[in-house]
């Protein structure tokens, strides 16, 4: 009895691997086939087949992308966009979150709902008008559109401002005796209390930024200001091409898609640390 | 009376002072949202505001913009493609949401039964990153391995001796694709959620269940999904407001072939708007599909019964 319990729970247990490697290889196997492709020669990367070394060893599909299809520039449009609207998010954020934080100051239930409400609108939702506003403010077209589109959420007010509560009161509360304003106790006792809400929010934000399609192209006519998204989208799933007459083969393809998650990559690691507690904290609303 | 009338005014002035005094030290918290509060003014409510206005009128971006009162509403309505889209929106959004909240938890328990820390950690992590990616790097990489020529999938089947399958050529298979695509981008970020929540389960509870007798699949059922409720609600309510949104996965992926099978009601908004300059129709398909929206999630939090959200 007991030796079968033991055999049939290591039946399982190679079972729940398999399965799970199963799972782990469909999000590898692209991912590393994507890498090898990008590597391939032009004739290469066009091989059927079950490709998990490069076919003929070249960068030709970065230099394609990089001089020839001039992705540089979309690259930088992306770059700016996502840094500089991620920093006015994070601040906006904390202002507020902070703000918000503060027990009973009149007005604070009516801002409160505005941004409660307005995490029920989803910007899809408004796409539209959202244009319209833009264009009667004469922003259309510009990269500062796109910087202050989502200048600032409900859910990373929420998320802020359930930090700053976290935030002990006695510190605050020396902090008033010693003469603190609100400014000082938030930015020199709050902001460096918060640093991993702070890093939660500025993290959503960069990724969501960077892979954000939508605002591009709805409010950017002009291709010289595209961001990466949308001057890859054309080039990956559409197969036009600023230059025409170009053929787009493969590893141009995969070459710009490595390009667009080079820098999540690079993010990835401190990401997991921070966005499971993010995503409890800016979803409870009391 | 002299004196009782300055009582009253003291008295009266009191609160007064008081509330006033209140909010000057107000003052400071206001400046701080401000800038909020002018974003969420400008740039959420006045369109969602305007949007009404818009979608009673023919709408031009230079000129006049004639009231038509109700027209637009009846044009959607009666517009075919409009019903295609919602049609599409329901197949293709109901199946992400079922099978996408069934698949995260059967991963996490699965993931949890394995008891070597770096190798659940590693698989933890592979599982999350098509999550990070956006849809046009998806959207991209699976068009390319779902290609009949030479495509990696197409590889594989050959592999076992079978034909290549135009996936995106067949507005079903196209279906399915858009519907498993969804599921394998998002699947890791619910079961990372679900872990932290397994995580958390209190070891009493298990205790209690072995004493009672139970073996590791009544612990299962008994203790570890009951225990998951919260967060089931969490992705629930996530995932059904995600739904109506359905727009980047298939502006990336459709194709003239199969966009009749998939047109999702935001792509409807947005050909409508942008593409044929209907922009009153437009914003008028838009606002119906808000108003579905927002009663889907009333109607989904009392079902579930969430206050904390």
């Amino acid at each position: 009895m007991r030796e079968r319990m033991t055999s049939s729970r290591a039946a399982f247990t190679a079972l729940n691997l398999l399965f799970l490697a199963l799972i782990a290889a469909t999000m590898i196997v692209p991912l590393w086939n994507a890498v090898v492709v990008s590597l391939s020669s032009n004739l290469g990367s066009m091989q059927p087949g079950i490709q998990m070394w490069p076919q003929g060893f070249s960068v030709i599909g970065y230099q394609t992308i990089w001089n020839v299809l001039d992705l540089w520039q979309p690259f930088e449009n992306s770059v700016i966009v996502s840094v500089f609207g991620t920093a006015v998010h994070v601040l906006l954020s904390a202002f507020a979150g902070y703000a918000l934080a503060q027990p009973n100051f009149p007005g604070r239930r009516i801002v409160t709902g505005l941004v409660l409400v307005s995490m029920m609108i989803p910007f899809e939702a408004i796409m539209i008008p959202f244009y319209v506003t833009m264009q009667e403010l004469g922003l259309l077209n510009t990269l500062m559109a796109l910087i202050l589109s989502g200048a600032v959420s409900g859910f990373s007010i929420l998320l802020m401002r359930n930090f700053f509560r976290s935030i002990p009161g006695d510190i605050l509360e020396a902090a008033k005796v010693d003469g603190a304003g609100h400014f000082w106790s938030m930015w020199r006792i709050c902001m460096p209390l918060s640093k991993a809400g702070l890093a939660t929010v500025a993290l959503f934000e960069f990724v969501g930024r960077w892979n954000n399609l939508l605002s591009t192209v709805l409010l950017i006519n002009d291709s010289s200001k595209d961001t990466l998204q949308v001057a890859l989208n054309g080039l990956v799933n559409h197969g036009s091409s600023t230059s025409s007459g170009n053929l787009i083969t493969t590893n141009v393809k995969m070459a710009g898609i490595i390009i667009a998650i080079l820098p999540l990559i690079l993010a990835y690691p401190f990401v997991q640390k921070y966005f499971v507690k993010g995503i409890f904290l800016g979803s409870s609303k009391e | 009376m002299e004196l009782l009338r300055s009582q009253t005014i003291t008295a009266r002035r009191q609160p007064l002072a008081a509330s006033l005094s209140k909010w000057r030290r107000a003052v400071p918290l206001y400046m701080m949202l401000l800038p909020t509060i002018a974003y969420f003014l400008i740039l959420t409510y006045y369109p969602l505001v305007h949007s009404v206005l818009i979608s009673m009128q023919n709408f031009n971006l230079i000129g006049n913009r004639p009231f038509v009162g109700l027209q637009n509403y009846r044009n959607v309505l009666s517009d075919p493609n409009f019903w295609t889209s919602f049609r599409n929106t329901l197949v293709l959004g109901g199946s992400i949401l079922v099978i996408g909240f069934v698949a995260p938890i059967i991963i996490a328990l699965s993931l949890n039964e394995v008891l070597q820390q770096w190798m659940k950690r590693t698989l933890q992590m592979v599982i999350y990153i098509p999550h990070l990616f956006s849809w046009v790097v998806v959207g991209g990489l699976w068009i390319q391995r779902l290609n009949p020529d030479g495509g990696l999938v197409n590889a594989v089947l050959h592999v076992f001796g079978l034909r290549p399958v135009q996936f995106m050529s067949d507005p079903n298979l196209a279906r399915w694709v858009i519907i498993l695509v969804s599921v394998w981008k998002d699947v890791g970020f619910n079961t990372v959620l679900y872990l932290a929540a397994i995580v958390g389960i209190n070891p009493e509870l298990y205790n209690a269940a072995r004493v009672d007798g139970a073996n590791r699949w009544h612990e299962v059922w008994h203790v570890t999904l009951p225990s998951l409720t919260r967060t089931m609600q969490v992705v629930a309510l996530l995932s059904i407001m995600g739904v109506l949104r359905l727009f980047d996965q298939i502006y990336v992926m459709r194709n003239a072939v199969i966009e009749p099978k998939v047109d999702v009601l935001m792509t409807y908004v947005y050909d409508q708007g942008f593409t044929q300059m209907n922009i009153g129709q437009a914003t008028a398909s838009a606002l119906l599909i808000l108003l579905a929206t927002l009663l889907l999630t009333l109607f989904t939090r009392r079902l579930v019964q969430f206050d904390a959200m």
